[in-house]
């Protein structure tokens, strides 16, 4: 076989296979999806079609999977490159399909179990030889098409090339990072992160802490996700943990520290017992109690082991790490128990389950949404510092950590990142072939213009690179000033601009706190010039005489949407969530994504002829602040064009959209400027009186009606005449005015002062 | 010291004609027999008691002074007697609610009361005062039984009330304080501690007196959110409100002061008093806080009432001292020498303190009724944004009333000259009893510090709204406007000067906290100017159709209008000043070694 895998097969249809064969299908894949159960594969897929988060990037996609049973479509699966099996965790289960598989997969295929807690030694046994050398572990987290992380396992007779074609596909079209494991149990992530949940929750009924005062330390101090650990097992289920936790502790050795935490909680037992199982059952650690028709947030007492209503924890907690682990209340005194026990014990996986500390720190980012590493927060503390403190607890002190001694797991060398190997010398961190990362740059050169909110940087090829830099990647007056700047400075050095940033998104849209203080001190004429500059601005980015790549990756929304209407080309990571969403804080959007928009289903929505359906179209789109949940649903939404590209790999974005500005660059010319036929009044009525339709019916709120109204003024043209088409200018003026008058309401205010402090939009 | 009048004329204008403000307090559920005919009535009254009774008290009280001894304060001559006669006309109970005996006036009206008993004497309203503070506090706070025992009697003036924070260790941070209390079983609590600068925290005007005492619970946590309040008698108290023996408070020294020498300032120590707890276990801040928020805007009408008596003084001095001719030749050649109001000079101190009072006086009551829309507005909305602009203007109001009070204490002692120095006239009590305001109840250095920490920031600046769109509305609307034009441009500059410190303060704060406190005072009197500047737009307006008309016979109206000139002319014009100093920035503060002072 050529290692090219053109169509997949998934053998088991429940969560885990059906999110895989969606990733697949995703990816613009064929994919086969068969289940035990004769409709068991097509109901899966009927169902993820209806799934919260959505398991496919956009309907289409449902399409590539054929779905079957079993028994009566096995042969499907031979025209396959690559079978992914996600059966029943039972080893019998699985060699007796293995065997069956062996009768039909074709040659050179590759076959990968989905397990996570079978040995690889065991799942080949008693097979053929062809078997083992095309076979491996691929494990998938859960939900397969938003976890970044897939760890591979390979046996001592697989293929090498068997494990590189899994690889590449799954970097390159399943758009995840591939952490090679050792076949040891629960591999690298689950191993860590099973240590981690268990020693949080023994040491906190060990210590008296109450679950909100749990989460409050092991949270946002130590860079985990703010859900916790009592927060994680209710989302992850707590039927799960003990069964998850006897397989483990039954293949490790007896004197692995995890068997310590092994300890069933009364208090746990009876909650799975009664059906609190988390957030699948009646609640768990925390629960919504709706008794009365009230709606309380609970959580259950540690102490007592009763519901009561949620407290707000009373604990200092300073913002530095080493001032935490150190300060000796009740707070401190637990956060050192359970993170010097976490990190000593992540450095005793180096090398039993991890071949260096970058594959167990990439894992713990990607697999368990930690901001930092274990080694990297190692790295915070000092690895001497925590030895020492180690030893001084009468703690054992991991070898890794005491060859370390006075040094660092990671280092700067020359601009080049480098970690600490077992072999005690220093070496890169190597990024997989194709994989151009803006924070590599970053650590060999300078930026070309800089200011507080965005940087300009050379990428390289006579590429420039606008990366904004402000907190939470919000536009603001600065953002703007240096995008000026840097058009001009692109067209004198460079060939082609990229814009492009690796915060988690791309912008969620202007910084609302500036606007909202600048209207609450009713600072009207310096918020008109920043809207008239953002619209200056962005025409001047539109028609300049380089190309324009915009690469965005997670939100982009509001002006942050807007900047990409105004790109030759968007090059857009497939996890990009993009809107227009002006309208759900009481605005309309006015950086030109009114006219843009317009301009778009002029000119490539497949509608009926005349004026008035694109605007309805847009219409429709902007006042229902709808966001696209992928790329794939962006180009339904035109905020991306049919020939924009889609990069599944978050850290390949960059490389992509250079190689699009380039090929860009060979043959410039900038686009004309549109004009564009708009109905004019009687429209803006109609779409006016569709708006008032959905208010009675209660549908839209009474700021809603105003909103929608404003909206349709601009949209409609205000005063204008289909047969007098109309230059962006004037739909630039016409954003600016009604961006205004609502920027004075009382009731838009509210709306911006809630989702600034309560992330909730505002129903009013 | 002349007798003092008090300013009902000017009172009316402001609350009636400007504010219209019997029309909105009828609008108030509570409040809807209330007339603009009754409110003349009241403040009548308050004035005859005032002019009567208190202002003739106040020189005497100072050089008398309180006095100390075994433990007993004995206040000067003549203020029991008043305090009977304040007491049994329902003056400490005017604005009680009706249940607890009161009289259920409006939270504005009272503001008014209140800048006249300030202006006859600041002293005595300071024992009226602290009880007022302690009955809404206990009316917010206190459990049913407590309300119903000791309500009633603040009301009716039989008892008095403190505020307990400050001790040896701790003023401003008072999550220092030291005092302990102790849970007993039956739900009381054992009070240990001493407090010092306790104003009216002992005396013999009243039968008891019910101290509010912060002070932490066993194992309560660090810092300010460790604090609990608690109600503590002097005397214990019986079921039926009888009063019966010591309950281990006691008074171990007054203390010996520059100003408001008749108000008793006691180091109260506490030994295993007993003692209720208002409000929650460490949540005393905030039940102190209900307290603090209106007694910042009464010390503020401290410093108003104080500028009030000084105007009062320095004009009758400065029409019957003869010195001198004008400089434009003799204005009053019958006379040996010209009065000294024609010289430009005491004008200019004249017309400073009096802009500043009316313009004060219409702010101040700006603030009360939306005090009162906040507290009884039907629509939660409303009620909010009148909260929004309390909580705005309370430092403000706090600040810029007490450091004009002083200021215009100042000037009249000026205008008196020699005369002014010695005891004699009364104009020098003025100074040292208005200085106190500027540090009491919050320094006016926090204050600041409040306004541009807590109020600029607080919901991405919602609480600067209610004060900006209006006056940006009003100045739109008049700026191009033939007569009102000439007052509405200067306060358009002086308004985007506020503005552009406003954002350049909120920036820089952002990033460098220093900068925000650097700039927090000059911050807080460009914001008091301009606040002033709304009014006088405002007042112009009201007064321009009645000037020189058949209602303007006593020159009222077109004394309105010249003095808003004066004001426009002369006194807004320092914003450009504070303007320049704010945007300087704080470097030079901060970059000056600490061993170089």
């Amino acid at each position: 076989m050529d290692g090219v895998i053109k169509k997949v097969g998934v053998i088991g249809a429940g969560v885990m296979g059906a999110g895989i064969a969606a990733q697949v299908a995703n990816a613009g894949v064929p994919v086969v999806l068969l289940d035990v159960v004769p409709d068991g594969a097509a109901k899966a897929v009927e169902k993820m079609l209806k799934t919260d988060p959505a398991p496919f990037m956009s309907k289409a996609a449902a399409r590539l999977i054929t779905a079957g049973n079993t028994e009566r479509d096995f042969d499907l699966l031979a025209d396959c490159d690559w079978i992914v099996e996600a059966v029943i965790e039972r080893l019998d289960v699985k060699l007796q399909l293995y065997a069956r598989l062996e009768a039909v997969r074709k040659a050179g295929s590759v076959v990968s179990s989905n397990t996570s807690t079978i040995p690889l030694a065991k799942l080949t046994e008693g097979l053929p030889e062809r078997f083992a050398a095309d076979f491996c572990i691929t494990h998938f987290f859960n939900p397969p098409r938003y976890m970044r992380l897939l760890e591979v396992v390979k046996g001592r007779h697989t293929r090498a090339d068997a494990v590189a074609a899994v690889s590449r596909f799954a970097d390159l079209k399943l758009g995840k990072s591939v952490v090679s494991c050792k076949d040891s149990p629960g591999f690298i992530a689950n191993r860590l992160g099973v240590f981690w949940i268990s020693c949080a929750v023994v040491e906190a009924f060990d210590q008296g802490l109450e679950v909100e005062e749990v989460d409050a330390v092991i949270g946002k101090p130590m860079g985990f996700p703010k859900t916790g650990v009592f927060g994680l097992i209710d989302l992850v289920g707590l039927d799960l943990m003990p069964h998850v936790m006897a397989s483990m502790v039954g293949l490790l050795p007896a004197e692995d520290p995890l068997q310590a935490y092994r300890r069933e909680q009364p208090l746990t037992a009876r909650m799975i017992a009664e059906g609190y199982t988390g957030r699948k059952g009646k609640g768990g650690f925390y629960r919504l109690n709706r008794a009365g028709g009230g709606k309380v947030k609970e959580a259950i007492s540690l102490a007592t082991g009763d519901y009561r209503p949620e407290i707000k924890p009373d604990l200092d907690l300073p913002r530095d790490l080493k001032a935490l682990l150190t300060q000796g209340d009740k707070a401190g005194r637990y956060a050192w128990r359970v993170l010097s026990r976490t990190l000593a014990y992540a450095a005793s996986l180096v090398p039993e389950a991890a071949d260096d500390i970058a594959a167990v720190d990439e894992a713990m980012r990607l697999g368990y949404a930690w901001k930092f590493g274990p080694f990297e927060l190692i790295d915070k503390l000092g690895a001497a510092w925590l030895s020492e403190r180690l030893a001084a607890d009468g703690q054992p002190v991991p070898a890794l950590l005491r060859q370390a001694g006075n040094r660092s797991f990671y280092r700067v060398d020359q601009g080049r990142l480098q970690f600490l190997g077992t072999d005690d010398g220093y070496h890169d961190l190597m990024r997989p072939e194709g994989v151009l990362l803006l924070a590599d740059i970053k650590r060999v050169s300078q930026p070309v213009l800089k200011n507080g909110s965005a940087s300009l940087w050379d990428i390289g090829d006579g590429v420039a690179c606008f990366e904004f830099t402000s907190k939470m990647n919000a536009l603001d007056p600065d953002t703007i000033t240096l995008l000026g700047k840097s058009i001009k400075a692109v067209a004198r050095q460079f060939k082609a601009l990229v814009i492009y940033n690796e915060g988690s998104n791309f912008s969620a849209g202007a910084n609302l706190g500036l606007v909202l203080f600048a209207a609450n001190i009713a600072a009207w004429t310096e918020i008109e010039q920043l809207v008239a500059g953002g619209q200056e601005t962005y025409k001047a980015l539109k028609y300049a005489p380089f190309p324009v790549v915009g690469a965005p990756a997670g939100l982009a929304l509001g002006g942050g949407c807007e900047i990409l209407l105004h790109c030759d080309a968007v090059q857009a990571h497939a996890e990009t969530y993009i809107g227009l969403v002006e309208c759900g804080v009481g605005l309309v959007p006015a950086w030109g994504g009114c006219k843009e928009m317009l301009h778009r289903w002029a000119g490539l929505g497949r509608l009926p002829k005349g004026p008035m359906p694109p605007v309805a179209k847009v219409f429709e789109t902007i006042s229902t602040a709808t966001v696209a949940k992928s790329a794939a649903e962006a180009k339904e939404l035109l905020f991306f064009r049919p020939t924009d590209g889609v990069t599944m790999n978050r850290d390949r974005l960059l490389a992509d959209a250079k190689a699009r500005a380039l090929e860009l660059a060979a043959d410039y010319t900038p686009p004309a400027a549109p004009e564009l036929t708009l109905p004019g009044p009687s429209a803006g009525v109609g779409l006016k009186m569709a708006a008032e339709g959905f208010h009675r019916r209660g549908l839209a709120t009474n700021h809603d009606l105003v909103v929608a109204g404003e909206l349709a003024t601009v949209l409609s043209g205000d005063d204008a005449d289909a047969t007098r088409p109309l230059g962006e200018d004037r739909l630039l003026e016409l954003e600016r005015a009604a961006f205004m008058r609502l920027l004075r309401h009382p009731a838009t205010l509210a709306r911006i002062e809630s989702i600034l402090e309560t992330g909730k939009p505002l129903r009013n | 010291m002349p007798a003092y009048k008090a300013p009902l004329r000017d009172m009316r204008f402001v609350f009636h004609e400007l504010h219209q403000a019997d029309t909105l307090l009828a609008g108030l559920p509570g409040y809807e027999e209330l007339s603009a005919d009754l409110i003349d009535a009241v403040l009548e009254q308050a004035g005859t008691i005032c002019e009567e009774v208190l202002a003739p008290l106040n020189r005497q009280g100072d050089e008398h002074g309180c006095l100390f001894e075994n433990g007993v304060v004995r206040t000067p001559p003549g203020f029991k007697q008043a305090y009977d006669l304040f007491r049994q006309n329902g003056w400490t109970g005017f604005a009680c609610a009706p249940e607890d005996g009161g009289q259920g006036l409006p939270k504005a009206v009272n503001s008014l009361v209140e800048e006249m008993i300030c202006s006859a004497n600041l002293s005595f309203g300071m024992y009226p005062g602290l009880s007022h503070g302690a009955y809404l506090t206990i009316r917010r706070w206190g459990r049913e039984d407590l309300k119903k025992t000791y309500l009633p009697r603040l009301a009716e003036g039989a008892w008095s009330g403190t505020m307990c924070l400050t001790e040896p260790q701790c003023g401003t941070d008072l999550g220092l304080v030291r005092t302990r209390a102790v849970p007993q079983d039956d739900g009381s609590f054992r009070i240990t501690g001493t407090k010092i600068f306790i104003s009216a925290g002992e005396h013999d005007l009243t039968d008891n007196i019910i101290h509010l005492v912060l002070a932490r619970l066993p194992g309560a946590p660090k810092g300010i959110k460790g604090i609990s309040l608690f109600l503590v008698p002097k005397f214990q108290v019986g079921d039926d409100g009888s009063v019966g023996a010591g309950n281990g408070v006691s008074c171990g020294a007054i203390e010996h002061k520059m100003g408001i020498k008749a108000s008793s300032t006691c180091v109260i120590n506490f030994d295993d008093a007993r003692g209720w707890m208002l409000g929650e276990p460490n949540k005393g801040m905030r039940a102190m806080f209900t307290m603090m928020n209106g007694a910042r805007l009464e010390v503020g009408i401290q410093g108003l009432g104080i500028a009030e008596a000084a105007y009062q003084g320095a004009v009758t001095y400065a029409r019957e001292r003869l010195q001198g001719r004008s400089l434009s030749g003799a204005k009053h050649p019958d006379k040996a020498a010209d009065p000294i109001i024609v010289h430009p000079e005491v004008r200019r101190n004249l017309l400073t303190i009096r802009a500043g009072v009316e313009g004060c006086r219409a702010l101040g009551a700006w603030v009360g009724l939306q005090l009162d829309v906040s507290h009884h507005h039907p629509d939660p909305q409303t009620r909010q944004n009148a909260d929004d602009l309390v909580a705005l203007l309370t430092p403000v109001v706090k600040a810029m009333f007490t450091d004009f009070g002083f200021e215009a204490a100042n000037l009249g002692v000026q205008v008196f000259g020699g005369h002014g120095y010695i005891r004699e006239h009364g104009m020098e009590q003025l100074v040292r009893d208005a200085r106190i305001t500027q540090i009491y109840e919050g320094t006016n250095g926090v204050q600041a510090l409040d306004l541009v920490g807590r109020k600029m920031g607080a919901h991405a600046g919602r609480y600067l709204r209610q004060f900006f769109h209006p006056l940006a509305a009003m100045i739109e609307a008049r700026i191009e406007d033939e007569t009102l034009g000439p007052y509405a441009q200067p306060l358009a500059k002086a308004f985007v000067r506020l503005q552009q410190a406003t954002a350049q303060i909120a920036r820089a704060g952002m990033v460098k906290p220093d900068e925000a406190g650097a700039a927090a005072s000059d911050y807080l009197r460009l914001f008091g100017l301009v606040a002033l500047g709304y009014m006088w737009l405002r007042m112009v307006e009201t007064a321009l159709p009645k000037a020189g008309g058949a209602e303007d016979g006593d020159g009222f109206y077109s004394a309105k209008l010249n003095t808003a000139r004066f004001f426009f002319d002369r006194m807004l014009p320092q914003t450009a000043g504070l303007f320049q100093a704010i945007m300087a920035g704080g470097a030079s503060l901060m970059t000056f070694d600490e061993t170089w002072f």
